[in-house]
């Protein structure tokens, strides 16, 4: 891979909105099954559910973002 | 007559009378000509032609307004201009010949609407708007005749015209055909030529705008949607609302908006508008209302009332749906975020933060109400449990119609307004008491608590008043409380969600009450800023027990501890995003609240294991994956690490953490497999954190030198292992059991290995004899891996290490002497087990200093050689010769004894004999040579005791019984010799019975309870003891902070009772706490002592070199020699930085020097020579040479 220079914030940012969100469906996948079936789910209540799992993402500061999405594998 | 005879008819089939006049279509015919046009259009008082001509022409003014210039052919646009030409020909022909305010535009149709008005003709009175807004709207496209448009606004400014509108507009509700066009035309006049007329217009809007909120209530009904191209009285009497607002001066939208009927019926019915037109009156009034600087702020505020904002609050639940509109919820999101936190808006109010409308935060309290009271003492600090008064109503009553559980935008816009508003967090939930956050896997639960995480993670208002500096008093408890915790975040629904088997219910709190402890942090902390001290009242008190009392709520409302450690034990193992987000919760308990995260007595050390277990495997897997498809993300990892980074922090926070103990479920101990973690971590993975725990744990645990004495601790270890693992991985790996077990030995008998460094440095006659303790460990243990069955590749390992070990050791200014002999030691060991001597490079390692190494090597390296260079202020410093020493630090003997004592004391009263020191003369009488004058002194001492007794003398009591026990002891201590006579008493007991006097005559005196207490001990004293010692030196001084003047005292006398080599043997005799030496040189090691008593320490030093064989003790069992080396150490550090002339001291730091040097002289000098040498292999001659 070619991405010597520093990522945006931005960047890093989503990248681990992504990361954050894989990891949470993976461990949650079980519950997040069983919320889909709950009566009260509607057709915006996954971008309720979307919404509610990446808010998480505030708990990491700026560079424990980094740290992490950086380590990310360098394979294609 | 005709009517009666249709009313006659029998059957019903002929058409009813309002059916006749809606059905009846008018007749038109095709206009060729402008002169046509005319006679058509010219007044007739037949009805019926009057709406034929109107009819005609309302079908060419439709014409020419649906023509399109792209898409129609050349012949049609020929067409369209031929019709153009006549209509402007007809208006040009027909244009008043003076053209002021009175002239009438269009006098035919006029008079006809007029004609209409009077016979009530309905179909002309709704033909006529129909052409005449038709008209204006073909007018307003062409500016050759907007003069004959303007013309014809003014027209409907006239008095007959205004009366015909006014009646239109105000006709039946059923009339829509005459109210819709009149609306519709009003709307094109006030729109015309950029809102020209809408002045004058709104001067007339008693007739113009007449009944517009009933108009405005005349919806659509039907199953059907409305259709666009037949709009309602509603929609049309909007549109024109909307355009007056557009053209109309900020005044005038004052008093339109002032209209409360209109601004109700605008929006009472907006759900069932269609899309298109509520986009219009969002938009328009977001433009023309609320961003339009010019209208007064109370004019918005009059407009967004409660109930508008409700009412455009329900169009999130918006349900037509247009496909080429934006979304209606969106803009009445974007609308209602608008409205509700921009202040200009005129909706939100200036509130105070976190205190209520009705709290003074600057009310002045008297200051002994205060004291008395604390914050009790502040009326309003309880008030606000159940309700909050808040200034922000409109707000408060919108907030309780939003449903934030239930749509994330809903959630946005509180959140919003919550943080413009922080008054109304406590009040809304205060309020909204229904919804609770008991668990439950459903989206409403996830909803709210999306919702609670988002408030809970707004930060708190600065200064918490939103002013420019903190109010006087502190905000009242509840209410920070309920920004930290909102009310349905209490201890019961967040318990029952930590323990809920729905892993992401836990998850989910666990992530707020992360939140929220930051929270609490940053409130504590605010209420403990220093500002709180600077002001004219002094309240920090008042806000340190307000930051105690938010502390202890927050303790009940959040969930016990235990609660979330067991939580955090029964996440699985792989789920390292919800284990990452419970370890930071423990750790930030223990770091923003330890008083209770210490009370659950949580051993860290299994999960600390499972977590270094978990990395490791981790580790391997990566390695295993990158040769195949590579499923292990590198990003786990580094979450996993974070992890540990927690764990390890509480590691540290809590007391007992054994690092070096190996357990079942690692075959390294906890610090070798963070070592190991660290060295063989990822590229690019950052480890700070575990860095700094290695280094603390190694200094603390004496594996490495300390870094203050410029050695950099743990980094020559971590960096020869760093090299290691990129130049050969394989005999790293062999490397770790024995490596664990040198570590492990190191701290577990620490002493053991600074003492075989000692040895080894009787053999390298070095005086730097900074050594890592774990290079000894290595030397101990080498012959034992030698031995090993695997010995080949643990020692083949070794024999990479070593060498560049101890290289870094060296370069880092470790001593080298001892190193080499060091390596000597261990090539010995190569030799026995290998069949070869340690493979040592021809260069010497001591002097590789390659550039390949951190920086912080490199950077400590130059550190180390700029205190090898020693420093220059202090070294030219002279000692004392004897003579000056002798001055300085010789006492006479107190005990020296004066016969004439026997005889002084007789004549004298009790308090001369106290008071005078008769007593004491006589007391150390008892160390005299002379048996018979020892005798005499007991008698005579036993005799003053019963003198004591009976007199009045105030303290007869403990005088009598200190004479009296001293007696004994005497008496006792002859017996036990078996020798009947009195036996000099050891100097100590003396001494301490003659200082004790000057004691007990001073019950201020502050080990007056210490003696007396002693005194009341038993009836003599153990000769073997000296009396007070222990008390003085290791137990609390009782007495308010009087330990140094406690310990003056006790120097004193050990100085006086140190005199004879058997004084000498108590001193160094072995107790319980360390021989007495040992223990006085610790208590002059203290750095903070001053440098009168450390004086008296060096005077008993000094004495001791007077005995005979003193000084040998002092070196050869007390280290002495090195002791003082420090001391020097230490004064010369002061010297380059310490200024000249602390007062008040009786010698300055470059003196203390001087006494070091010529004490050290003095003992060198009265020492045994022989056998110092040999104790110490010329170390110490080489240190006072």
């Amino acid at each position: 891979m070619s991405d010597n220079k520093q990522k945006s914030q931005q960047e890093i940012s989503s990248e681990f909105t992504s990361y954050y969100l894989q990891r949470a469906t993976k461990e949650f996948a079980e519950d997040l099954d069983k919320v889909r079936t709950a009566d009260d789910f509607k057709n915006d209540a996954i971008h309720l559910l979307v919404n509610a799992l990446q808010q998480g993402t505030a708990l990491f500061s700026p560079e424990e973002q980094r740290r992490i999405v950086e380590t990310a594998p360098e394979r294609k | 007559m005709g009517k009666r005879q249709f009313r006659g008819a029998e059957n019903g089939d002929g058409p009813r009378k309002r059916q006749r006049v809606v059905h009846e279509a008018p007749t038109s015919e095709v206009i060729h000509t402008s002169r046509q046009l005319r006679q058509l259009l010219a007044f007739d008082p037949d009805l019926g032609r009057s709406r034929h001509g109107l009819q005609s022409f309302k079908l060419l003014l439709d014409s020419l307004l649906s023509r399109d210039d792209k898409t129609d052919s050349a012949e049609k646009r020929q067409q369209h201009e031929a019709r153009f030409t006549i209509v402007k020909e007809y208006l040009q022909s027909t244009k008043p010949i003076e053209d002021d305010e009175s002239s009438t535009y269009l006098p035919d149709i006029m008079q006809t609407w007029s004609n209409a008005g009077q016979v009530n003709n309905e179909n002309l009175l709704s033909a006529v708007p129909v052409v005449l807004a038709l008209l204006l709207k073909l007018l307003s496209q062409s500016l050759e005749l907007t003069p004959i448009g303007l013309g014809i606004c003014r027209t409907l400014l006239q008095k007959r015209q205004q009366e015909l509108i006014s009646r239109s507009l105000s006709a039946d509700k059923g009339k829509a055909f005459i109210i819709s066009p009149t609306l519709r035309m009003l709307r094109e006049a006030v729109c015309f030529d950029g809102g020209a007329i809408a002045r004058p217009m709104f001067r007339a809007r008693v007739s113009m705008l007449k009944s517009l909120a009933r108009n405005m209530g005349i919806v659509h009904i039907g199953e059907e949607p409305e259709d666009i191209k037949k709009p309602s009285p509603r929609t049309n009497a909007v549109q024109l609302f909307l355009s007056a607002l557009k053209y109309l001066h900020p005044e005038a939208k004052k008093e339109l908006l002032a209209q409360r009927d209109v601004v109700t019926a605008l929006t009472r019915d907006i759900k069932q508008d269609l899309p298109y037109l509520v986009l219009d009156i969002l938009n328009g009034l977001r433009d023309h209302v609320l961003l339009d600087n010019k209208v007064p702020r109370e004019a918005k505020s009059n407009f967004l009332s409660s109930t508008t904002l409700i009412k455009i609050s329900g169009l999130y639940y918006y349900r037509l749906a247009s496909d080429d509109l934006p979304s209606i919820s969106d803009a009445a999101h974007d609308f209602l975020m608008t409205a509700c936190t921009n202040p200009s808006c005129g909706v939100l109010r200036q509130d105070s933060g976190l205190y209520p409308r009705e709290a003074d935060p600057n009310a002045a309290i008297p200051s002994a109400d205060l004291e008395e009271l604390g914050l009790e003492a502040i009326v309003w600090m309880n008030k606000f449990k159940t309700e909050v008064p808040v200034r922000n109503f409109v707000l408060s009553n919108l907030l309780q119609n939003l449903r934030p559980w239930s749509s994330v935008k809903q959630s946005e816009l509180i959140t919003a307004i919550f943080k413009v508003a922080p008054e109304l967090i406590a009040d809304f939930f205060i309020k909204n008491k229904s919804f609770t956050f008991e668990p439950k896997l459903s989206a409403t639960w996830i909803g709210y608590a999306a919702f609670l995480f988002n408030t809970v993670a707004l930060p708190l208002p600065e200064y918490f008043c939103r002013g420019s500096g903190y109010a006087e008093l502190p905000p009242p408890t509840s209410i920070v409380m309920d920004n930290i915790l909102p009310l349905p975040l209490n201890q019961k629904a967040l318990s029952r969600c930590l323990t809920n088997k729905a892993r992401m219910i836990s998850f989910f709190a666990t992530r707020i009450l992360i939140l929220a402890v930051q929270k609490l942090d940053t409130a504590v902390k605010m209420h403990q800023d220093p500002a709180h001290s600077s002001k004219f009242h002094n309240n920090q008190a008042l806000w340190t027990e307000a930051a105690r009392r938010l502390v202890d709520e927050f303790c009940q409302r959040s969930p016990g501890i235990k609660e979330m450690i067991n939580s955090y034990r029964s996440i699985p193992e792989d789920d390292i995003l919800h284990r990452e987000a419970a370890s930071q919760l423990l750790r930030l308990y223990y770091e923003v609240i330890p008083q209770v995260a210490l009370m659950a007595k949580f051993d860290v050390s299994p999960l600390l294991e499972t977590a270094l277990k978990r990395l490791s495997k981790q580790e391997k897997q990566k390695e295993a994956a990158s040769e195949e498809d590579g499923e292990i993300d590198p990003r786990d990892f580094a979450l996993s690490l974070k992890e540990l980074e927690n764990l390890l922090a509480i590691a540290g926070y809590s007391p007992g953490m054994r690092w070096f103990a190996a357990t079942e479920q690692l075959t390294l101990s906890p610090f070798t497999t963070l070592l190991k973690v660290y060295v063989e971590a990822l590229h690019g993975v950052s480890l700070a954190p575990v860095r700094q725990v290695l280094d603390f744990v190694a200094v603390e645990q004496q594996v490495v030198p300390a870094k203050d004495k410029g050695h950099p601790g743990i980094s020559v270890l971590l960096e020869t292992l760093k090299e290691l693992t990129a130049s050969s991985p394989s005999s790293l790996a062999a490397l770790w059991p024995f490596l664990d077990k040198c570590l492990t030995r190191c701290t577990t008998a620490p002493v053991k290995y600074l003492e075989m460094l000692q040895d080894l440095a009787k053999d390298a006659e070095d005086e730097v004899l900074t050594v890592s303790p774990l290079v000894a460990a290595i030397i101990e243990q080498l012959p034992f891996a030698a031995k090993a069955t695997d010995s080949k590749t643990t020692l083949d390992g070794l024999s990479r290490f070593l060498p560049k070990f101890l290289g870094y050791s060296a370069a880092v200014g470790e001593s080298k002497p001892l190193l080499e002999a060091a390596l000597a030691v261990m090539s010995d060991s190569f030799t026995k087990g290998l069949g070869k001597s340690l493979a040592v490079p021809k260069k010497h390692p001591f002097k590789q200093t390659k550039g390949g190494k951190s920086t912080e090597v490199k950077q400590d390296t130059n550190n180390t050689a700029a205190e090898g260079k020693k420093p220059e202020s202090g070294d030219d410093v002279a000692a004392l010769d004897s003579e000056q020493l002798e001055r300085v630090l010789d006492l006479p003997d107190s005990l020296a004894t004066d016969n004439s004592a026997l005889i002084k004391w007789q004549n004298k009263s009790v308090d001369e004999l106290v008071d005078e020191g008769h007593a004491i003369s006589l007391i150390s009488l008892l160390a005299s040579e002379h048996a018979s004058i020892r005798k005499e002194a007991l008698v005579n001492i036993l005799k003053i005791a019963a003198k004591v007794q009976q007199s009045e003398y105030e303290e007869k009591e403990q005088i009598w019984l200190l004479l009296s026990e001293l007696a004994e002891t005497a008496r006792v201590a002859a017996v036990s010799q078996a020798v009947n006579a009195v036996a000099p008493l050891p100097s100590t007991i003396i001494a301490f019975a003659c200082h004790a006097v000057n004691v007990l005559r001073d019950p201020t005196h502050s080990l007056y309870p210490k003696i007396n207490s002693l005194l009341t001990r038993g009836p003599f004293w153990s000769v073997d003891r000296v009396p007070l010692a222990d008390e003085v030196l290791t137990e609390e001084p009782a007495v308010g902070d009087s330990y140094f003047a406690q310990l003056n005292w006790l120097l004193a006398y050990l100085l006086d009772g140190l005199r004879t080599s058997k004084d000498l043997e108590l001193f160094h005799k072995k107790r319980a706490k360390g021989p007495l030496f040992e223990r006085l040189l610790a208590v002059a090691g203290n750095p903070y002592m001053r440098t009168p008593l450390r004086m008296q320490v060096l005077r008993i030093l000094y004495r001791a070199t007077k005995i005979e064989g003193g000084s040998t003790t002092l070196v050869t069992r007390f280290g002495v020699v090195s002791w003082l080396e420090e001391l020097l150490k230490m004064k010369k550090g002061l010297l380059t930085t310490q200024t000249q002339g602390a007062a008040g001291n009786i010698v300055s730091s470059e003196d203390e020097v001087a006494v070091y040097k010529g004490l050290l002289k003095r003992i060198w000098d009265t020492c045994d020579k022989g056998r110092v040498k040999g104790w110490s292999k010329g170390g110490v001659e080489g240190v006072i040479a």
